[in-house]
């Protein structure tokens, strides 16, 4: 192999380099995570043409294609054309020009979902609606963003490990007068969630509302319909939770009872948030980490800048990230490495 | 005599009855139902034509007006008490045949088993049945076999074509309100054939009961079987119902009485003070509901099982728990006794 080759270039493509000398893998966008099952025969053709015939599932719900040879990667962009055309432009509505080039940017993430409620008994929501309006608004971006969407607390999709986890919750009624005091949901509730409902003196059911999750176990479990989802959706989200060599965490919760409106406003200001902390140059590090440069606080004034909130929404009055490594003083860069936020003196 | 009646008029007939009635009918609750963006059909009050729901088999039975799930019955203070007022209004309640036999169970277990139950009783004496026509059913009806497919019992019969009734006014205290309106020579049909069919065996004697109470074909709902108690409340049939007192403050001497539906498949259902309980496994609970709607009712009360045939509780089952498979299934395992049975003789 002697070839002149600019890998940040092709990964910035949707081609990730391989071991092999001179070899890539094409990684296909699937916002939310479901698609026409047509396009498998994209990914087919891609792998058994250019590729070295298999087929990998990407780690992000992407399609992979590896062992696409590098003098291959103009056909594959040009065969893709009309694949980023159908799923993201017409699919999600995103505004971008689609051309043979192949993907302008490999920046925002893939969002994840899991099958959400047209499928799962368990999902308060459609997981991919949510999905395709966010990747409107962050894609194509070259701010590295982490989004995934999960049905419900659950969590199948590990949202807990994104920039950004959303989960799919219900503020759950109540119809006392179609209670039949069986106790379903006291027993459902401490065994799946969070063990805040009990039977009272009167034979009905008394809630913690403050500890509730709204996940839905009692709705399904009742047998007379006395706990129904409100018509209102209601979404939590949480923050900064990533994978990676450093400090793999989970998420915390930040924003918890949001609807979709001030949610969708609030991923529209994670473009200017980014440019923000990175004065306007994207580098290859994905946005929990510009939250720690930040800091919650300057994180929190600008995501939610002019997001108008729900009001039964409520917001992280602090964030406080415990990792063991912290405590134990491993894996830590010092003080005096820390990257800075903000505008910098040139 | 038949009428047939547009939509508007229908509602300016429902105003004018509303004077006197309160009218009941399958209502759609969007979102309400047991999963996400699924929604339920159940007894509301209904004020326009368009909010009943036709098309669909409700998935709560037309019972629930007449016995509420929780109904105060008394109030009191110390030594006094005074029952709950009974609605002024009388009621109308559209109810499609198996509804309508279910109502007639219901009578003989409220009304004909030894004792009159008050509150039951005024309420039934102000229902006025409006029968909704029923020609093709839904996939886990079995009416036909249950002998619930038919029905004269009823003041009012109608049948939604388009944006208009057809009704058929039975009872002459209706014609009033019908003056002027467009003649039609309606009378409503019944289905004569469900998708699925249903022989349900008969118990020769007590050995083979027991026998079958013995049978191993319950265990499998040991596991199946969630004991939520759905079926029982979707149940038309089912009238079982336990009394809390409900105490206003820590005086217990003031409060008042509810009722409220039970459900024979919930554990605890059948435990004893002092702590006995007769059917402590979920096959036990299966058992006796089962028996209970295609055996003993029969044996009491003699002309019909207690089963209408409304599939409503396979419907709810969240766990696809095919009551018509079930006594299928019961069926084999009597086949199964009368053999061993007769092979020993």
């Amino acid at each position: 192999m002697n070839q002149d080759i600019n890998v940040k270039k092709l990964r910035t493509n949707c081609f990730r380099q391989s071991k092999v000398p001179g070899e890539f893998m094409l990684q296909l966008r699937v916002p939310g995570n479901l698609i026409d099952a047509k396009y498998l025969t994209v990914i087919q053709h891609i792998a058994q043409t250019w590729g070295n015939g298999t087929f990998h599932m990407g780690t992000r719900q992407t399609l992979n294609a590896p062992g696409i040879k590098y003098e291959n990667i103009p056909a594959v962009n040009e065969y893709i054309e009309s694949y980023i055309r159908e799923v993201e432009v017409e699919q999600c509505d995103v505004d971008m020009e689609v051309n043979n080039a192949g993907y302008p940017t490999i920046g925002a993430r893939n969002i994840m979902a899991c099958i959400g409620n047209i499928h799962c008994i368990k999902a308060n929501i459609n997981t991919q609606k949510l999905a395709r309006k966010i990747e409107r608004l962050i894609f194509p971006s070259h701010y590295h963003i982490k989004v995934a969407v999960a049905g419900c607390p659950n969590d199948c999709t590990k949202a807990n490990f994104n920039d950004f986890g959303i989960m799919g919750v219900n503020k759950i009624d109540y119809h006392p007068e179609r209670c039949i005091g069986c106790g379903g949901c006291v027993k459902a509730c401490e065994h799946h969630s969070t063990r805040v409902l009990s039977l009272n003196a009167q034979g009905k059911i008394d809630k913690d509302t403050c500890c509730c999750v709204g996940c839905g176990e009692c709705v399904l479990v009742c047998p007379t319909s006395a706990w129904t989802r409100s018509q209102k959706q209601f979404y939590r989200v949480t923050l900064a939770g990533r994978t990676g060599k450093k400090d793999p965490r989970a998420g915390k919760l930040f924003l918890n009872w949001i609807t979709e409106e001030p949610l969708l406003q609030m991923f529209a200001n994670w473009q200017k948030f980014s440019a923000w902390v990175m004065d306007n140059k994207p580098e290859y590090i994905h946005g929990g980490h510009l939250i720690d440069r930040a800091g919650y606080h300057k994180f929190k004034e600008m995501i939610l800048d002019g997001v108008e909130l729900n009001p039964e929404c409520l917001v992280a009055d602090n964030i406080y990230w415990t990792e063991s490594e912290q405590r134990s003083n491993m894996h830590l860069i010092p003080l005096t490495k820390h990257e800075p936020a903000g505008p910098q003196s040139k | 005599m038949g009428y047939k009646v547009n939509f508007a008029k229908v509602n300016e007939i429902f105003d004018a009855l509303s004077k006197e009635y309160d009218i009941y009918a399958p209502k759609l609750f969007p979102n309400e139902g047991r999963y996400s963006e699924t929604d339920i059909v159940r007894y509301d009050r209904v004020t326009k034509v368009e909010d009943i729901v036709f098309d669909k088999k409700s998935d709560y039975p037309a019972k629930e007006v007449l016995s509420p799930i929780t109904e105060t019955i008394f109030y009191f203070t110390e030594d006094e008490w005074r029952e709950s007022k009974a609605t002024s209004k009388k009621i109308m309640i559209f109810m499609r045949p198996c509804d309508v036999n279910a109502m007639e169970h219901q009578n003989k277990i409220y009304l004909q088993n030894g004792f009159e139950d008050f509150f039951y009783k005024r309420m039934y004496e102000k229902v006025k049945v409006v029968l909704m026509e029923c020609k093709e059913g839904w996939d886990t009806c079995f009416c036909v076999s249950m002998n619930s497919n038919k029905t004269d019992n009823y003041s009012l019969a109608v049948r939604k074509e388009d944006n208009d009734l057809l009704v058929e006014v039975k009872d002459d205290a209706f014609k009033p309100y019908f003056e002027g309106v467009e003649a039609n020579d309606f009378t409503p049909e019944f289905i004569e054939k469900n998708e699925v069919e249903l022989e349900v065996p008969e118990i020769k004697n007590k050995t083979i009961l027991n026998k079958l109470k013995q049978h191993p074909m319950w265990q499998e709902y040991n596991s199946r079987c969630i004991s939520c108690g759905a079926c029982t409340i979707a149940c038309s049939t089912c009238t079982c119902f336990t009394t809390t007192d409900i105490t206003y403050n820590e005086n217990a001497n003031v409060g008042e009485r509810r009722r409220t539906s039970a459900s024979c498949q919930v554990e605890g259902f059948s435990l004893m003070a002092g702590g006995h309980e007769f059917r402590t496994t979920t096959a036990d609970r299966m058992r006796y509901k089962v028996l209970h709607k295609f055996h003993d009712y029969k044996v009491r009360f003699k002309d019909s099982h207690m089963c209408v045939g409304c599939g409503r509780c396979t419907s709810r089952c969240p766990e696809f728990i095919s009551i018509t498979a079930t006594v299928k299934k019961m069926a084999k395992a009597i086949e199964e006794i009368e053999n061993e049975v007769n092979a020993n003789e």
